[in-house]
């Protein structure tokens, strides 16, 4: 052992020197610990237990403390530590519970000094006094933490964990009397070893066990300490109550964790399973370590500084069995690898950016984008001269952009959907209409889009019908299979508004309905006799929208044979398309079986704007007979694409419905379900409730169509007794009354039903609005202040 | 023990009787002491008391003293998403009652449903009621008293684990078999090993190396592949035999150059390993071990049977019915 005599401390002249380098061990390393002198290094496992000096540029065996024929259990060992004040003693914990010393300076082959077996389970740890040469403390998995004078036999005091095992025991470096144990329950207790009885201090540090702890080297307050829940978390002990300080957040359980030395703020950790690397964080910049050294392969199981007071050399033992020696030279620096810019949006669509200082200022005269105002805050970190590795720019600049809230408002998508019909009318006149609705808004690509689909589809094959149109001279080109109302009956203009009421979808009160229900009738009465356009329209293979309305119609008839097609979605009779699938096939056949003649679409009424006819005069004669529909399809799909692309999905959606089956097989139906669900989502999100389950409905994929058949159920509470309603019906199973009565006219309900939340009564919504307007309480006389929003 | 709706039948129906979590919801609250044996394994053979929590025992009429008397540890439930103030003065009142009773139980404090809390919160929450507990008790003059916390939750394996940890207390071969595993695994090069009681998949005993959570998940899904499997095509023609026997073994090959490796030590015990692929090769080498160590745990079980039937012995003549090493009747819930 002359050799060791050598070397005093590194920092008394020679520094040390090294490289990067790794040597073989014959079996997994559980723990490593330094001589003094950092020129030799322990590393002990289950079947290994050798010393290894740290030449230049290699490690060489210097000594194999597993002697003996027979391998000893005692040999297992799960740590190991080198005395800092001896350079001759170490200590090891075994697995069955032994603690042994070892006593370098004997001169026998077999340096084992002393035995003590008084723990009953495995000895996590083993730690030797900082400064007291005889004094160890060795923790175990059976709870207790022993102290022992290396100069007598058996240990001098123990301190009861309280039946948790410890994982981890530490002295204070500084206060001599303090050590810090780490349980697995994650607790952390401070002893004074004076005092074996009682701890001094006990506080939960982590969610599981705690594994490790570690003084801060310099800063005697400080405590660092590694769990199971990934976290590496920084106590301040100075003050009454353990204070958190720094968290760390890794991405797998922290074994072991040494502060660096010479650097106040930077600690070393490594993981237990998973994760094989070793990371050196800095403790204020919890997101990203500072410096990664990845070369094991698998987990490692022991790091330590090299010398006491040299920051630039780790040395660390692994599962894989090799022992490195890692320099802070060749550490990896995740920190290059990470995009040093950061953008975010807030809630309120501000946008934030954050870019090195230097990036921003050469862009300083880049026009901001749409902010208004913005404002720069710069902060500097500042430099720790102990920092070698510090080349990064440390000094980054935050931007924040805020929104111009005109510009970022999505009224125009609002006002959109409320205005755009999407079904009830011919495809022309809903075009027409939304162009128009574009228009207002000065969306004049999406107006041309609309204008332009009329074009190409809304006259197509209809030859005879067109001309007719166009011998009547009534301009209305567009409409050669315009409805077959026959509004002499009623006046036009009710008809007109009804219409536009229920694409707009916007009113579907009851109220609403009643009053238009009469026009309706009546045009329903005549469907009978006038619904002859429609077999000629669907032989021609055209526009779906007459048909629905007419279907409609159909529904509301009150005929016999046509009863079993109405499905009672809801409590009151639908005014609008029950059935939008055009594949009814059942509805076609009848419809087709019809004696009716087709040919007399010179009687249509045109209800088109005058105004949006003329653009399109001219253009429909050019491709007249030339030209089959299909031959646009995919030039409309990729229209399609495009705008759902741009995120107009609205437009995408809008198309799809309106146009329906021409356009539906040219796209797959995934990606309009796609589509579907993010129109019904922005609908949604905007409180377009109306105007979603309009959607909804005409949409044609089946998996949207059941969107609003899904939880239909209302719990509501009986008006009597106000307990739950339990069963089905309308009769209350406790008080066997019927719960739905109206409170204002005492008639049962069928239709739309209000219901106060808070006193469970309730009654037709006309009688209930009308109640409420004139009185604030509820109408049953119960006292209830009900309201009604 | 504890307040009503904390959640302790819903633990025991989950540990005990393999109920999904989700059904415990429609559990109804128990309103009389259930008393259930949980004698299927050989090394826990103990009673639960399932207590309702509307229940004040100290009532005269109540002969508490019976109950704590024979008890090994009392779990006492509090629901950390409540407001837990009247728990604690309910575990005070519980914990002093009980200590003068018998000192010598464990006190389990499982502060529940923490499945619902941050990260942040969950430790806050323990220390806060860590923190209060121990005052409580200290004011007293009980500080000699220990609690022991445990964060649980019937939604992941936390529940499993800090019952296993109340179990393996109450073990009190728990330091020969935990050197046992030593033993088996560094001579098979094994990474880690449990001992499982099969049927509530809480572990009775592992190596010193420290429990991951992933690891002690993946063992628990094995047990279940494993009886599951051999519910299906390990029975015989005519549906007799248990699905775990003698024969019961499995080996489960992961991506991750890892095997996991179950066999039956006992009826009701199975030892799960985890084995990196490269050691697996000498499986020959870790079957030979397993047998010895099947054959020492075997050993540690007929010394206990002696030792209860001496202690049986001695009871019928004390007339006396103090506490088993293993058979403690256990935990009031």
């Amino acid at each position: 052992m002359e050799k060791m005599a050598r070397v005093t401390t590194a920092l008394g002249g020679n520094t040390i020197t090294g490289r990067t380098m790794f040597c073989h061990l014959d079996a997994p390393a559980n723990a490593i610990s330094v001589c003094r002198d950092a020129a030799q290094v322990v590393v002990a496992g289950r079947n290994i237990f050798k010393i290894y000096s740290i030449d230049e540029d290699q490690f060489v065996e210097k000594l194999n403390l597993r002697v003996g024929r027979k391998p000893s259990l005692n040999f297992s060992c799960a740590d190991v530590v080198w005395h800092q004040m001896d350079e001759n003693l170490l200590a090891t914990a075994a697995t069955n519970g032994v603690v042994v010393t070892w006593n370098l300076g004997k001169p026998s082959r077999n340096k084992q000094d002393q035995l003590f077996t008084e723990h009953k389970r495995t000895v996590n740890k083993v730690c030797f006094h900082p400064t007291e040469v005889y004094m160890l403390l060795s923790g175990s998995q059976d709870g207790y933490m022993k102290c022992f004078d290396l100069r007598k036999k058996d240990s001098v005091s123990t301190f009861s964990g309280q039946s948790e095992s410890v994982r981890d025991v530490q002295f204070s470096i500084r206060d001599y009397f303090t050590f810090a144990a780490t349980f697995e329950n994650g607790n952390v207790q401070l002893w004074d070893i004076r005092r074996p009885d009682r701890y001094e201090r006990m506080f939960t540090a982590h969610n599981g066990p705690v594994f490790c702890c570690d003084w801060h080297l310099e800063d005697r307050g400080w405590l660092a300490t590694g769990g199971r829940d990934k976290m590496v978390k920084v106590w301040d002990m100075n003050t009454n109550r353990a204070k958190e300080i720094y968290c760390v957040q890794t991405i797998a359980s922290v074994a072991r964790v040494k502060w660096r030395p010479e650097c106040k703020h930077h600690i070393a950790t490594c993981s237990m399973m998973v994760d094989h690397n070793i990371y050196v964080w800095d403790v204020r910049r919890p997101f990203i370590p500072s410096a990664m050294f990845e070369e094991h392969k698998d987990v490692t199981t022991g790091i330590v500084w090299r010398h006491l007071h040299d920051p630039y050399f780790l040395l660390s033992g692994s599962k894989d069995s090799t022992l490195y020696q890692h320099i802070f030279k060749d550490a990896s620096q995740p920190i290059d690898r990470a995009n040093p810019e950061g953008l975010c949006y807030s809630l309120f669509g501000d946008l934030a950016f954050a870019a090195k200082e230097s990036l921003i200022s050469s862009d300083s005269n880049r026009k901001p984008y749409i902010g208004d105002r913005r404002h720069p805050i710069f902060f500097k970190r500042k430099l720790d001269p102990t920092e070698q590795f510090e080349y990064i720019s440390s000094s980054s600049a935050l931007s924040v952009f805020e929104t111009d809230l005109e510009s970022g408002s999505m009224d125009w998508f609002v006002r959109t959907a409320k205005q755009y019909a999407l079904a009830g009318r011919p495809l022309a006149e809903l075009c027409d209409h939304n162009a128009k609705v574009a228009k207002e808004l000065d969306r004049d690509q999406v107006a041309q889009t609309w204008t332009m689909l009329r074009i190409i589809y809304s006259s197509p094959g209809t030859v005879p019908s067109a001309n007719l149109n166009h011998s009547l001279g009534k301009g209305s080109t567009s409409l050669p299979l315009m409805n077959s109302f026959n509004l002499k009956d009623i006046p036009p203009g009710i008809g007109n508004e009804s219409r536009l009421e229920r694409s707009k979808g916007e009113s579907r009160s009851e109220n609403i309905l009643m009053d238009s229900s009469s026009t309706l009738i009546n045009n329903d009465e005549n469907e009978e006799t006038e619904g002859s356009d429609v077999p000629a329209d669907y032989l021609l293979g055209d526009v779906e929208g007459d048909e629905d309305e007419l279907y409609m119609m159909d529904h509301e008839n009150p005929h016999a044979e046509e009863q079993e097609y109405i499905l009672p979605q809801e409590a009151f009779p639908l005014r609008h398309e029950i059935v939008d699938n055009p594949s009814a096939l059942d509805h076609l056949q009848e419809k087709a079986d019809s004696p009716h003649v087709s040919g007399n679409e010179a009687e249509t009424v045109s209800l088109t704007p005058v105004e949006s006819f003329s653009l399109i005069s001219i253009s429909h004669s050019l491709y007249e007979n030339r030209l089959p529909t299909d031959f646009f399809n995919p030039i409309v799909r990729d229209m399609l694409l495009f705008y759902a692309e741009q995120g107009d999905v609205q437009m995408a959606v809008s198309v799809l419905i309106v146009l329906g089956d021409r356009i539906r097989k040219e796209i797959d139906e995934q990606t309009q379900e796609h589509w579907y669900t993010s129109y019904i989502d922005l609908l949604q999100r905007f409180q377009l409730w109306n105007i979603s389950n309009e959607v909804i409905k005409l949409s044609t994929c089946r998996a949207i169509n059941c969107l609003n058949q899904a939880s239909t159920t209302l719990h509501i509470n009986c008006s009597n007794c106000k307990r739950p309603m339990s069963n089905k019906g309308w009769i209350c199973d406790r008080c066997r009354q019927c719960a739905s009565m109206c409170a204002v006219c005492h008639h049962v309900v069928k239709g739309l039903f209000v219901w106060c939340q808070g006193c469970s009564h309730g009654g037709h919504l006309q009688h209930i609005m009308k109640w409420l307007e004139t009185s604030s309480h509820c109408p049953a006389g119960c006292g209830h202040l009900c309201e009604y929003t | 023990m504890g307040l009503r709706r904390s959640g302790k039948s819903s633990i025991q129906k989950v540990v005990f009787h393999k109920m999904s979590p989700n059904e415990t919801l429609f559990l109804e609250s128990t309103n009389k002491i259930c008393r259930e044996d949980v004698s299927n394994s050989s090394f826990v053979n103990f009673q639960i008391w399932d207590f309702p929590g509307q229940i004040d025992f100290f009532d005269p009429t109540f002969d508490y003293e019976m109950i704590f008397r024979g008890t090994g540890a009392l779990i006492f439930v509090i629901d950390s998403q409540d407001d837990y103030m009247e728990a604690l003065a309910r575990l005070h009142l519980t914990v002093t009652r009980a200590y003068k009773v018998n000192p010598d139980i464990n006190f389990e404090i499982f502060i529940h449903k923490v499945d619902g809390l941050s990260d942040d919160h969950k430790i806050e929450t323990q220390r806060d009621i860590h923190q209060r507990a121990n005052d409580d008790l200290a004011d007293a003059g009980l500080e000699k008293i220990h609690l022991s916390f445990y964060l649980t939750s019937i939604y992941d394996h936390s529940i499993f684990e800090a019952f296993s940890k109340v179990v393996q207390k109450l073990i009190l071969q728990l330091p020969t078999l935990e050197n046992l595993l030593n033993i088996f695994i560094s001579n098979s090069g094994i990474e880690k090993a449990f001992l499982f009681d099969v049927v509530s998949k809480i572990y009775i005993a592992t190596d010193s190396t420290p429990v991951d959570m992933q690891t002690y998940e993946l063992c628990c899904d094995m047990i279940d592949v494993v009886i599951d499997i051999s519910c299906i095509y390990g029975l015989k023609e005519d549906g007799a035999g248990t699905p775990y026997d003698k024969e019961s073994t499995a080996i489960i090959k992961l991506n991750n150059t890892t095997v996991l490796y179950l066999k039956e030590v006992t009826k009701f015990l199975a030892l799960v390993c985890f084995v990196r692929e490269e050691c697996f090769e000498r499986k020959g080498l870790i079957d030979y071990n397993f047998h010895c160590f099947r054959k020492a745990i075997h050993e540690v079980f007929e010394v206990r049977m002696k030792v209860v039937r001496s202690r049986k012995h001695q009871n019928q003549m004390q007339k006396n019915k103090r506490a088993t090493p293993n058979g403690t009747p256990r935990a009031p819930l």
